[in-house]
């Protein structure tokens, strides 16, 4: 049984090539934000110098659900190299 | 600023407009390395081994890919620590960064019902959206977490430890210091009988512990 190995390049996510591409918002204020979105309280960033902007929690939390994708197509191996495994997927002896 | 314009919209699309075709995206005010110590084992030579430097962002969407795609603090091993600190940074006392500085910390010592994920969470969202301190002020250098036995603990690395530095006497530098405390209490959701404890790395290297006497409270 010939086994898939992992020889390929990965391909980029739709939303990681976006990702890339896109460029930085140079004017936090002029961004239209969708409705349903709470766009980020002007007053934060009323002194901010160009494209160095603060963040308030309620509007940073509101991307947790929208950008889920692996932020680069070596993600995977990155992680075994550095974090590993969740604790809570090994196999632990006797318990459980 | 005025309102936008047809053209702004049509040229910038967020991912919120369109997850896999946005435009443009929400660049930080710094850049960011995310570093992992890993339980120390029999072979290590020196607890340097240990660390490792996981991932360097710069876009709140890029923080949320990594933060979708890697481990839950709750799901590490005993003697793990996340560090999230600006880049060209060593999560380290020994860098020149943090060598005159030190740390807020809080231990959280109910680790089955402390929500810790969402605590680490907000901790680095506070860091990254630059709200722990005064714009002014450019003393926090990184974030904590460390999973032990007994406990969780965060604490936030400043560059100075309240003895004036970067022109300030030291009674406006303890007063940046204990905004910044304050701030981080409001961000752990601490209970007005709690305090988050500073104290001066130097201080801590002397004691011989991570345990020094705390420098002063908040």
């Amino acid at each position: 049984l010939q086994l898939k190995t992992s020889s390929e390049p990965a391909l980029p996510s739709a939303a990681l090539t976006a990702l890339r591409s896109a460029r930085f918002i140079d004017d936090i204020n002029k961004v239209a934000y969708p409705p349903s979105i709470i766009s980020p309280n002007p007053a934060l960033n009323s002194n901010a110098p160009n494209g160095k902007f603060k963040y308030e929690k309620d509007f940073l939390m509101q991307f947790q659900t929208v950008f889920t994708d692996k932020p680069s197509v070596d993600w995977e191996q990155r992680m075994r190299d550095t974090v590993g495994e969740p604790d809570s997927a090994r196999p632990m002896a006797g318990s459980r | 600023s005025s309102a936008p314009s047809q053209d702004d919209i049509r040229d910038q699309l967020t991912v919120f407009h369109s997850p896999e075709n946005f435009t443009v995206k929400h660049p930080l005010m710094n850049k960011w390395t995310l570093w992992f110590t890993r339980p120390p084992n029999k072979n290590d030579t020196s607890w340097h081994e240990a660390l490792k430097e996981v991932v360097t962002f710069d876009s709140v969407e890029e923080f949320w890919g990594i933060y979708n795609n890697i481990t839950k603090t709750s799901d590490l091993a005993l003697k793990s620590d996340y560090h999230l600190f600006k880049v060209g940074i060593r999560p380290e006392w020994e860098d020149p960064a943090n060598k005159h500085g030190g740390k807020w910390a809080y231990q959280f010592k109910e680790k089955r019902t402390i929500p810790i994920d969402e605590l680490w969470l907000h901790t680095m969202l506070a860091a990254i959206g630059e709200t722990l301190e005064k714009e002014t002020d450019h003393e926090v250098t990184g974030v904590v977490v460390n999973v032990r036995k007994g406990f969780y603990r965060i604490g936030v690395w400043t560059r100075s430890s309240g003895t004036g530095s970067q022109g300030k006497t030291s009674k406006e530098n303890r007063e940046s210091l204990v905004e910044i405390g304050r701030r981080f209490k409001e961000v752990l959701k601490l209970g007005e009988r709690e305090q988050v404890e500073f104290s001066g790395h130097s201080d801590s290297a002397n004691a011989g512990s991570s345990r020094a006497k705390a420098k002063f409270v908040a």
